[in-house]
């Protein structure tokens, strides 16, 4: 599957320019990322992969890179 | 006496793991209140963030018999610079940088600053509190609330809550919010602990410090009750944690039926509650097993306080299921409102009877149920508009919020300022109402005032019309 959907969940949920560079974001790190956010992006993450997380997870998803390792651990593996 | 202090009280600091407990807590207070009784009399100015120094000043404060109005710790320079030249404070406390007519204070209270030429006006010997009623935004009016006021309510919610000196509550909710403030008195009255946590109930550190201390119960507000039903909340994880507080608006009652299910299960308690700034805190709370008999109530007035019903012509009743504003009577009830401080002299102006403004009824048993509020309601050419109403008829709009103008409607979306965006919204509303379009006032932002709930700041709205 292709990391550019990521992406694109990252920017949807987190409200940021389709152009807006997600890879090193982290939570909390920017205004746009606080926890209504992490929230959604959550939620969002859940949708479009068709995933549940667990409560670790949720916490956990703290960067784009855990979120995709977060991901590989459920079977979705994504690459470019 | 410091009757807030109970002499097994604890704080302890999640991030540096600090730990303050019983006379060894009492004796730091002390030490700082020393300290501040020999800065300049008058008003204080205080923000908590929720660490420990900044907690053992605020406390201290209290110690020393002086007033503090509590902000927002991300308040902006310019809705603090508003708040001084108002309010005259003689003393600022935490707060990180300088301020135009303060210089720096004792060494030993932080990064606190003393003004220059103090010329607050005199204050109440009663005075204890001073709230906002909103969150970081500005806002004309202050609540004044009385030491008598705090301890009262502190002492309330203990009871109501079954509070002991066995609990640890996290705060989960900041000190500037009367929900919030609550947690802390209410448990350092009965000699609990209170875990000073800052990353909330989406981070790691949380998790990890709720388990390392032994949390015993926490107060959420609604959008954190979606958030801990996302994070898959589940009390068998954590054997401790045997409480679970709402309050800060209506939670839906499917989340009540559901949050009141993963507590009963384990044997844990889920109580409702409600209050308003205005009465300290609580002026309810919902018994957690009664919950299910009386689902959607916010339950029975805390002890000391008492409900009643006004009905449109203004008599009370307590009969059940009338509906009307709902009257509180309680020893926690504010003593007013400040604009200034030549409002801090004055004296208690309610006598203990607060109009809340919220709209409810009482059941046979005496249970309240908050039905909404009066004031979402506007007049437009004389006509009442029910403004959540048309909140929601504009919601396909985005975020939007309604408020009442002068005799006119106030409509506030955000996003983008076109006119002709603006233009249709206004036609739209005007139409859906029956009205003419010059009733009707359409206003763009970037971003809608929120309170500390994350509800639209329906007061600084009003205050911008």
């Amino acid at each position: 599957m292709e990391l550019q959907r990521l992406r694109t969940v990252f920017r949807t949920a987190l409200e940021l320019p389709e152009d807006a560079e997600v890879e090193s974001l982290e939570y909390r790190g920017i205004e746009r990322w606080d926890s209504l956010a992490h929230m959604s992006l959550v939620a969002a993450i859940e949708d479009d992969f068709g995933v549940m997380l667990d409560t670790d997870e949720v916490i956990d998803l703290s960067s784009f890179d855990r979120a995709r390792q977060i991901l590989e651990k459920h079977g979705v593996v994504l690459t470019d | 006496m410091n009757s807030l202090l109970h002499p097994d009280a604890g704080l302890v600091d999640a991030a540096t793991g600090r730990r303050l407990v019983g006379a060894d807590l009492a004796a730091r207070v002390a030490d700082l209140a020393a300290l501040l009784d020999a800065e300049p009399p008058g008003l204080v100015f205080a923000t908590a963030a929720t660490e420990i120094d900044a907690v053992l000043r605020l406390l201290a404060v209290w110690q020393a018999n002086r007033p503090v109005a509590l902000l927002d710790p991300q308040i902006t320079p310019a809705v603090l610079g508003d708040l001084v030249d108002r309010f005259r404070p003689a003393l600022l406390l935490n707060h990180p940088t300088p301020v135009d007519g303060f210089r720096p204070a004792a060494a030993g209270l932080g990064t606190a600053w003393r003004a220059l030429a103090p010329d607050g006006g005199p204050l109440h010997p009663d005075l204890g509190l001073l709230l906002n009623t909103s969150g970081s935004t500005g806002n004309p009016k202050l609540v004044r609330l009385s030491r008598s006021a705090m301890h009262a309510n502190a002492a309330a919610i203990a009871t109501a809550l079954g509070l002991d000196g066995d609990e640890v509550a996290p705060t989960t909710l900041p000190l500037h919010y009367a929900y919030g403030l609550s947690v802390l008195t209410s448990h350092l009255h009965v000699g609990a602990t209170v875990l000073l946590e800052r990353g909330g109930l989406t981070s790691r550190d949380f998790w990890t410090a709720a388990g390392r201390y032994g949390v015993t119960s926490l107060a959420a507000v609604p959008y954190q009750y979606e958030m801990l039903r996302r994070l898959r909340f589940a009390p068998a994880r954590h054997p401790r944690l045997r409480t679970l507080t709402q309050a800060g608006g209506r939670l839906h009652p499917d989340l009540v039926a559901d949050f009141h299910g993963r507590m009963a299960e384990v044997g844990g308690r889920f109580f409702v509650m409600y209050g308003q700034t205005e009465a300290t805190a609580r002026m309810t709370v919902l018994p957690a097993d009664r919950l299910p008999e009386k689902l959607g109530s916010v339950g029975l007035p805390v002890p000391g306080g008492a409900l009643s019903i006004r009905a449109e012509d203004g008599a009370e009743t307590t009969t059940p299921d009338r509906v009307g504003e709902i009257v509180y009577r309680g020893p926690n009830v504010m003593m007013g409102y400040a604009e200034t401080d030549a409002d801090l002299a004055r004296p208690d102006e309610l006598g203990g009877v607060l109009a809340t403004g919220d709209l409810g009824r009482l059941d046979a048993d005496g249970f309240l149920f908050v039905t909404g509020r009066i004031k979402r309601i506007a007049k437009v050419f004389g006509v009442r508009v029910n403004l959540d109403d048309v909140e929601r008829s504009l919601g396909h709009h985005g975020p939007v919020a309604a408020v009442a103008g002068a005799d006119r409607l106030v409509v506030v979306v955000e996003g983008d300022d076109d006119p002709d965006r603006l233009a249709r919204i206004r036609a739209e509303a005007a139409s859906a109402l029956g009205t003419h379009a010059s009733g009707v006032q359409v206003r763009g932002v970037d971003a809608l005032p929120l309170t500390p709930s994350g509800k639209p700041d329906y007061r600084v709205l009003e205050a911008q019309c």
